[in-house]
This record gives structure tokens, C-alpha cells and sequence, in this order.
């Protein structure tokens, strides 16, 4: 087992002949990932990578059968294309592009909610399961099969931490990019409650950043909700407060966002902090975790 | 992106929230003349597009023409937290009899917009928010529903106020959703709105800031003064490549290709060196961009060059492709260190190897620092766990 992408986990690409889209493709099926077809508009009957592709997420899912879709769409058409997509009955999203403007990632997020599905990005690469498949962008040779669930709000610091366990023999059992803009589409305890779940995880790491408050929240479902250790970095310790813009969100969060703020959250709900990346080695050996 | 006071003032008097009577001013004839227009005793706001700008001195009365001309000769040469001053908004200084403060933002875990509202508004209004909660409130907005008057009069009234300016006030929040949602702002804030002695209203301050996602949507509304928008010369290199750049005090110049990946990177050379700055190249990564980012990063004096960056959207192959490239075009003999892995790694090094660069091949940046420590003769403890 995994979490959101499994055996039975069948695959569109939208966005499919596009530049990006189409090399992506080839990775994620020489990877092992069901891919059944794609979608551009307007490019229907063409063949990529073997694939159909298809003007509309209706004809694919009817023909192709399938349930799941990555997106490779131009950031101006993702809106669009995302309600299309929940109404043609797709149930997991994964939204790789960046640069969407926010407000309409609260209006995918608004509907996501309501429908009841789930969603990762914007701005993310995606979902790995080491040696089944892949839903985005991870750059597939630094995952190795295993038993530690990765979480992670930057993209390339997800692949950093694989990376750095994978040469010590410990493998992942899911590897799950949550975005990396200011509103995201899937909250960070969502994703911990899966993996608590999940049979085949053992332990989970965090990969958060300062600003926002996903970690904080993060630490509340912890200290109430999970059993399996949870070990997390915060990237951003020395970083250049943002030159700053308004009052609002300060007043609104206090303390949360800043390193001390989540880092003090996590470690009172028994979360292993770790100062740098590959400090991970030691808490792995102390869990013994493979 | 920030828009100016003026400029968001003009956009908050189309919707119809009270503004004060205004100029802007690039000169000392300028000013005089729109102050002689508004009235005496006037105020000259500096347009700098920094927070804090009143306590850093940038706001300042005048009783005079006299001390109008040495008040505008004084600010049209400074700085105000590194921004110099380019413009002053010129109004007629308002008697205040109460500070009110109004703000919308985002709330990214929710993913709704958050309304604040203090009944104890100006400078210190952080301060309030710490040490008088109860004159602080807040609401999140189901933005399929709108937001209704009633609703900002609900949530005033729960910031303590009543009385004769409740309905007008809950009139201009309502005017400055409307504003927020129209020009897809992340921030639409009036602080100070002002009560007048006569109990009117009258926002004297403006902070509209503007997503720039939606840019492209937003800026056939906007006429934008094209000077001094944001940083200085090197950060709007940065944006006009389109990277994020942040220019910092350090002498090892960094690339990253991914903003986590770049904070921990600065967060593990800070052990011991220091980052001259932060560069970000996003997913758009090709041999120009790179050949592009080396020469923003040394358009200053650096010790040493450090490159972290992966290959998953992007093509690092290309980009080892620019970075050679530059090297060579350029005679640089910095020491450079470089951690990249991903799609395309072995052709990657072969490259990077091929313009003189230190490769490190371990996925841990951790030890790609050590070997630029090493390289420099410093030491670098944060490996040790």
C-alpha cells in the first residue's frame, strides 16, 4: 500500500502535448505509473508517448476509465480546467504548475473542499511511490522503496531528503509534495492522517518552511492524532525577514510562521526537530527505520 | 507586487471610500505647488514602498511654505530603510480625533480571505494586536457568498465600536472587499482610517498589494509609475530575468532551483560563511537563464560561488550548459561548488567538471557546503549530527 496513488490508480495527463508535459510523460510511464491518456483541447486525436489524447476530461474518463490527473496546464487556464475536471468525476489532482494567481487557487480550493476530493499543489512536483509510479515531476533516482512517508512543502527539499536516506539504504513508502504557494489545495494534517493510516509507513518526516501556518496546525493534529514518530525541518532559520507589507497577517497569526514559532509548536507535540537535512540519519537509526 | 500610497489611493477613491484631497510631487516647485492647492498645515509623504515609513521619519507636517521647501528638499534626499525617495504625496493635515485600522489579507489555511478591523488604529497597531486583543477582530469571508454589510457592522461592533461612525465605517470595509476582490490583492489595508472632528471618515493611508500571479489579468487597470518599484538595482535585475533575487550582506554568491532548497542552503552556509545572496531560478531553468543568473550574482564582489540545484521540471543539464558557458566567456577563477542532481546528473557533471567546478555528487547539501568550506578555509560544524 501507499497513500493517493496506488495499484488501481489510473492516470491523465493534462496539458499531455505540451513541451513539459510530454517528457514528463515518458518519465512517469518509464517509471511504472499508469498513464491511460491525456487532454489538450483542441489536440484531440493526436498520439503521445502511445497515449490518446483527448479535447475534453469527459471523453477521457469515458474512455480510459480513468481516476486520477496531472496537470501541465498553462497557469491562466489551471481554473478552468480544474472544475471541469472535478465535474467529470476525477477524484486526485495533482497540480505541478506555478504562478497561479491566488485567488483562484481559493476558488479550487473552495470546491475541492466541497467535493470532497483531493487535490496537491500548486507549485508542486507532485507524488512518488518508490518503484510503482509517479504522478509530476520527482526526479526518480533519488527514491528508494521503503517505510518512511515524506511530506514536504518545497519541492526540491523533498527530493534533498529522499536523496540523503536513500544512500543509507532507507527507503520511502510515499513521497508527497503539498505545494508551495500561500494557499494550498491539501492542508498538511490531511496528509498525516493518511500516513498514520497507511499499513506501510513507519514514520513520518515534515519538510516545512517558515511563513503560513501549516506546521503549527500540523503540530495540533500530532500531539491529539498519531502514534507513528514524526521527525521535521523548517527551512528559512537565517532567512531575510520579507520586506514587510502590511499589518494584517501579522495580527491575524502572532507568533506563527517564524522558525522558533512552528519549531517550539512541534517539539511540545513530540516532534523531532532536526537543526539541518542530514541530521535525518540519526533519527532513522534511532528508530531503526528501513 | 506593492502598489504607492498615491496610487492606491486613487483606486480606493473610484470605489468610493473617503480619501484625502492629493498630489504627487517628484520636486521641491512641485511640492510647494500642491501645497499651496490642498491647504495649510499640509503633510509630505515619502512614496517609498517599505512598511514602518512614519517611524523611519518619511512622514512629516509642515506648517509653511517656508518649511515645506526645506521639508521636501531634506526628504527628496534620503533614504528610508535603503529606498530612496523619489516622490512625495503632498494632502492637507487632517484633524484626527480617532485612528481606526482596516485590513483584508489571505488566510492561507483556511484559504479564505481574513478581515481585520482594530478600533485602536496607527503605527503601533501590531502592538495592540499583542497587548489589547479584545480591540482586535477578525472574520473569514465564504467568498461565494460575499461579504455584507451587515456582516462588517457584526464584526466592528465585536472591536468595540459603535455609535455614529459604525455604519459609514462598515460602508468602506465592505468598499474595500470589493477593491481586494476586483484587483486580486493579497493586501488591501487602511491604516489609519481616520475620524475627522466633524465624525466623518477619511482613509490617509493607502496599502494596496497586488498578486503577481494575476498581473496579467490585473494591469489593464492599473497606470503604474514605472521608478523605484521594488529593492534596489540588482533585485529588479533579478525580476527582469525572471528569478527571485534578494540582495544580502554575505560573500557567497548562491543558485538554487527551488526557494525550500535555497533557504536551507542559506541556512547551512550561515553556519560559518555568509550568503551574499538569495537566488531562486523557479522551473523555467535553461543555458541562457543560468548564463543570465551568474552574471546578476556577480555583478558584486564574491569569494566563492555555490549551485544547488535539481533536475526534475528542469533541464540542469542546459543550465550547467550557461553556467560553463559564462565561465569561460568571462575568465571567472572563483571557486565554484556545485550539488546537482536528478534527470540528466551524469551529463550534468561532465559539464560542470568541464568549466572548472567543484561537483559534489552526495545528495546531502551539507556536504557540498563542506566542500566549499574546505576550499575557503573555514569550517563548517553543521554535518556533524
Amino acid at each position: 500500500m501507499s497513500i493517493l496513488l496506488h495499484d488501481d490508480t489510473r492516470v491523465i495527463v493534462q496539458g499531455i502535448t505540451g513541451k513539459i508535459g510530454s517528457v514528463q510523460t515518458k518519465w512517469m510511464l518509464q517509471y511504472g505509473t499508469k498513464i491511460v491518456g491525456g487532454v489538450t483541447p483542441g489536440k484531440g486525436g493526436q498520439v503521445v508517448e502511445g497515449l490518446p489524447v483527448f479535447n475534453y476530461v469527459e471523453d477521457a474518463v469515458k474512455e480510459t476509465g480513468a481516476n486520477a490527473s496531472v496537470f501541465f496546464v498553462p497557469a491562466a487556464f489551471v481554473l478552468d480546467a480544474f472544475f471541469e475536471t472535478i465535474d467529470a468525476g476525477i477524484d486526485f489532482i495533482v497540480i505541478v504548475p506555478e504562478h497561479i494567481p491566488v485567488h483562484d487557487v481559493m476558488k479550487m480550493r473552495d470546491y475541492a473542499d466541497e467535493k470532497g476530493i483531493t487535490a496537491l499543489g500548486p507549485t508542486t512536483p507532485g507524488i512518488l511511490v518508490p518503484g510503482k509510479g509517479k504522478m509530476g515531476i520527482m526526479p526518480a533516482s533519488l527514491f528508494a522503496p521503503g517505510r518512511v512517508g515524506i511530506i514536504s512543502r518545497s519541492g526540491t527539499l523533498s527530493y534533498e531528503f529522499a536523496g540523503i536516506l536513500s544512500e543509507k539504504q532507507i527507503g520511502q513508502s510515499t513521497v508527497v509534495g503539498m505545494g508551495a504557494d500561500p494557499v494550498v489545495l491539501c492542508n498538511l494534517p490531511k496528509i498525516l492522517a493518511m500516513f498514520e493510516n497507511d499499513p506501510d509507513t513507519d514514520a513520518v518526516i515534515i519538510v516545512g518552511e517558515v511563513g503560513g501556518e501549516q506546521e503549527e496546525k500540523a503540530a495540533e493534529f500530532i500531539a491529539g492524532h498519531m502514534k507513528k514518530p514524526v521527525a521535521a525541518y523548517i527551512a528559512g532559520r537565517f532567512s531575510p525577514q520579507g520586506k514587510k507589507m502590511g499589518h494584517a497577517g501579522a495580527i491575524v497569526r502572532g507568533s506563527a510562521g517564524t522558525y522558533e514559532g512552528k519549531t517550539g509548536a512541534l517539539r511540545e507535540a513530540g516532534v523531532t526537530v532536526l537543526e539541518s537535512p542530514i541530521h535525518v540519519h540519526a533519527w532513522a537509526e534511532k528508530y531503526r527505520l528501513r | 507586487m506593492r502598489l504607492h500610497e498615491y496610487e492606491g489611493m486613487d483606486i480606493f477613491e473610484k470605489f468610493g471610500i473617503p480619501v484625502p484631497e492629493r498630489g504627487v510631487a517628484g520636486t521641491v516647485d512641485e511640492t510647494l505647488n500642491i501645497a499651496e492647492k490642498t491647504g495649510y498645515p499640509a503633510i509630505l509623504k515619502s512614496q517609498v514602498l517599505v512598511g514602518g515609513r512614519g517611524l523611519a521619519g518619511g512622514i512629516r507636517p509642515v506648517q509653511t511654505p517656508e518649511e515645506c521647501r526645506t521639508t521636501a528638499e531634506a526628504l527628496l534626499e534620503t533614504e528610508i530603510k535603503g529606498l530612496p525617495v523619489r516622490e512625495i504625496m503632498v494632502c492637507k493635515k487632517a484633524v484626527i480625533e480617532r485612528e481606526l485600522y482596516l485590513g483584508i489579507t489571505i488566510d492561507g489555511y483556511s484559504g479564505r480571505p481574513v478581515v481585520v478591523v482594530s478600533t485602536e488604529g496607527g503605527v503601533h497597531i501590531e502592538e495592540t494586536a499583542r497587548t489589547s486583543p479584545d480591540k482586535i477582530a477578525s472574520f473569514k469571508i465564504d467568498p461565494k457568498f460575499g461579504f455584507y454589510p451587515y456582516q462588517a457592522v457584526a464584526l466592528l461592533r465585536r472591536a468595540g465600536l459603535d455609535g455614529k461612525p459604525l455604519n459609514a465605517c462598515a460602508d468602506i470595509l465592505v468598499r474595500l472587499y470589493k477593491v481586494f476582490r476586483q484587483y486580486e490583492a493579497m493586501i488591501a489595508e487602511i491604516n489609519p482610517l481616520a475620524v475627522l472632528a466633524d465624525g466623518g471618515l477619511m482613509a490617509v493611508d493607502a496599502v494596496l498589494e497586488i498578486d503577481d500571479s494575476a498581473m496579467f489579468r490585473v494591469k489593464k487597470m492599473l497606470s503604474l509609475s514605472p521608478e523605484g518599484r521594488i529593492g534596489n538595482r540588482l533585485e529588479r535585475k533579478g525580476k527582469e530575468i525572471g528569478v527571485t533575487y534578494v540582495d544580502l550582506d554575505g560573500d557567497i554568491g548562491l543558485i538554487s532551483s527551488g526557494a525550500g532548497l535555497g533557504m536551507a542552503s542559506m541556512d547551512i552556509i550561515g553556519h560559518g560563511m555568509e550568503p551574499a545572496n538569495f537566488l531562486e531560478t523557479g522551473g523555467g531553468i535553461t543555458a541562457d537563464l543560468l548564463y543570465k543568473c551568474m552574471d546578476l550574482i556577480l555583478m558584486k564582489p564574491l569569494r566563492a560561488v555555490f549551485i544547488n540545484i535539481y533536475g526534475g521540471i528542469n533541464p540542469i543539464h542546459e543550465g550547467a550548459k550557461g553556467i560553463v558557458r559564462y565561465i569561460k566567456d568571462h575568465g571567472v577563477t572563483l571557486p565554484i561548488v556545485a550539488k546537482a542532481l536528478g534527470n540528466h546528473q551524469e551529463e550534468t557533471w561532465e559539464i560542470l567538471k568541464s568549466g572548472g567546478i567543484h561537483v559534489v555528487t552526495e545528495a546531502a547539501t551539507e556536504k557540498a557546503v563542506e566542500r566549499l568550506a574546505a576550499l575557503l578555509n573555514t569550517s563548517s560544524p553543521m554535518s556533524r549530527s
